[in-house]
């Protein structure tokens, strides 16, 4: 039951800050059952590496024994922020490499797994949970613009 | 807290270092530094600091140099301010930071947070002069964004050729990374890398940023990158870009002092200099410092001569 209202209640909150702040993903305007969306597909296919509260791995900035790096987290406290959508669009889809060629990372391909509109539903529920400075500094990034056709 | 305070300057003139003698590679050295030992350089503004056993500093292109003993260890790296001149962020052997607000006569500990270990390399942001960084042997990169008085970690160390690698040199590049930040280029026990100021991840140099790597079917720029040091590793030991001219930069490897115009996509060699560490003028790009074994020589047109 706890669980229940704190996502409900986290909901709500993230369908205020669409509606207040004009949140965009991926250029377009985000609206509160994308968040929920989002929400719950974040819970179903991000939570084992990025975490239930989006806090990353434990010492995340610390590569791990294969050399790759961990999980960051994605509550506004790590780096995603500072990608346009396009790229976290890309990095989600296809891999890292698809952004850094070569770059060996544990984050999948969701390629076949995330339908494309669900990636940026994902994504709208991560900004719609990030903090204020955050948003804006991700909205004014130089290369945020829609993802190419196809 | 003060460490130690200069127990003499003194000033000494270099008659040797008239512009014939400002020669890299075939002539002999501007300043023979056999005491020095110099293990870091750097500009700020016109003036010229030397780190080694001591610290040296020049305001008038070389011709002479003035002295400050002290601290009581070897200064293994060095950072300034790019507008005050008499700040200076020195890195001692064996850990630990200290400053001096005068030019060296007189410094306090610095560095909180950051561990015991050798700091390799040091340098301070662009367009940020109380954002530092410091890469740790054995360690990473920390970051101070209070003129180093308090430090906190931000990237683990580079990953190439299946081991993590040390920085031996870094440089914040003013050229925008497309993740709201800029650059920080640096050389490694094994080749170059590059980082964005946000700390997501290292990466090899490529043409423009991130983006283009989404476009398809485009040519293929030509690259020339920085050798790695294939079948030997050849460390990274300086790596410097003037701040006037940020897609410039030098490194000093042992086969000589390279440099690029285009950010790092393409590097050639302008000497077999074998140098240790590099300075180049912030507002000069052709005006170009360098320590080796033997001393410090001055080049006025990017390393050529």
């Amino acid at each position: 039951m706890t669980l229940h209202l704190s996502i409900a209640a986290a909901a709500l909150s993230s369908a205020a800050i669409a509606e207040t702040t004009e949140l965009r993903s991926l250029g377009e305007p985000v609206s509160p059952d994308q968040i929920q969306t989002g929400e719950a597909l974040y819970a179903e296919n991000c939570t084992s590496c990025h975490g239930e509260n989006r806090e990353g791995q434990p010492n995340w900035r610390r590569r791990l024994e294969t050399g790759r790096m961990p999980a960051p987290p994605q509550d506004g406290t790590g780096h995603t922020y500072t990608h346009s959508d396009a790229d976290l669009f890309a990095m989600t889809k296809f891999g890292i490499g698809a952004v850094v060629p070569g770059y060996e990372s544990d984050m999948p391909a969701f390629e076949g797994v995330l339908a494309d509109p669900e990636i940026p539903a994902i994504l709208a529920f991560l900004k719609a949970n990030w903090p204020e400075g955050k948003r804006r500094y991700q909205a004014a990034l130089p290369s945020m613009t829609p993802l190419p056709d196809g | 807290m003060t460490i130690s305070m200069t127990d003499g300057i003194s000033r000494r003139t270099f008659l040797g270092a008239a512009t014939g003698a400002w020669i890299v590679g075939s002539a002999r050295p501007l300043f023979a530094t056999t005491t020095l030992r110099t293990g870091a350089l750097a500009f700020a503004g016109g003036t010229v600091h030397a780190a080694g056993y001591s610290l040296l500093r020049s305001e008038d292109g070389g011709a002479t140099w003035r002295e400050s003993i002290g601290p009581d260890r070897r200064l293994t790296a060095l950072t300034v301010h790019p507008e005050r001149p008499d700040r200076v962020i020195a890195a001692l052997e064996g850990g630990g930071l200290a400053v001096s607000e005068y030019g060296g006569e007189s410094w306090r500990k610095a560095g909180t947070g950051l561990p015991g270990a050798t700091i390799d390399a040091l340098a301070t942001a662009a367009q940020q002069a109380d954002t530092l960084y410091a890469a740790i042997a054995g360690d990473g990169l920390w970051r101070s964004e209070d003129a180093g008085e308090s430090w906190e970690f931000v990237m683990d160390r580079p990953f190439l050729a299946e081991a993590e690698r040390d920085v031996l040199s870094l440089a914040a590049v003013d050229l925008a990374s497309g993740m709201g930040g800029i650059w920080l280029y640096a050389g490694t026990t094994a080749g170059l890398q590059r980082l964005p100021d946000c700390f997501c991840r290292w990466q090899d140099v490529q043409p423009g940023n991130a983006l283009d790597a989404l476009i398809e079917g485009g040519e293929a720029p030509e690259m020339a990158p920085l050798p790695a040091g294939e079948p030997v590793e050849e460390p990274v030991r300086a790596l410097v870009s003037p701040a006037v001219a940020p897609g410039a930069l030098y490194a000093a490897l042992s086969s000589g002092i390279w440099t690029t115009t285009d950010a790092g996509v393409v590097w050639r060699k302008v000497n077999t200099l074998d140098a240790i560490a590099l300075a180049v003028d912030p507002s000069d790009p052709l005006a170009l410092v360098a320590a080796t074994e033997n001393g410090l020589t001055y080049s006025r047109d990017g390393g050529e001569t």
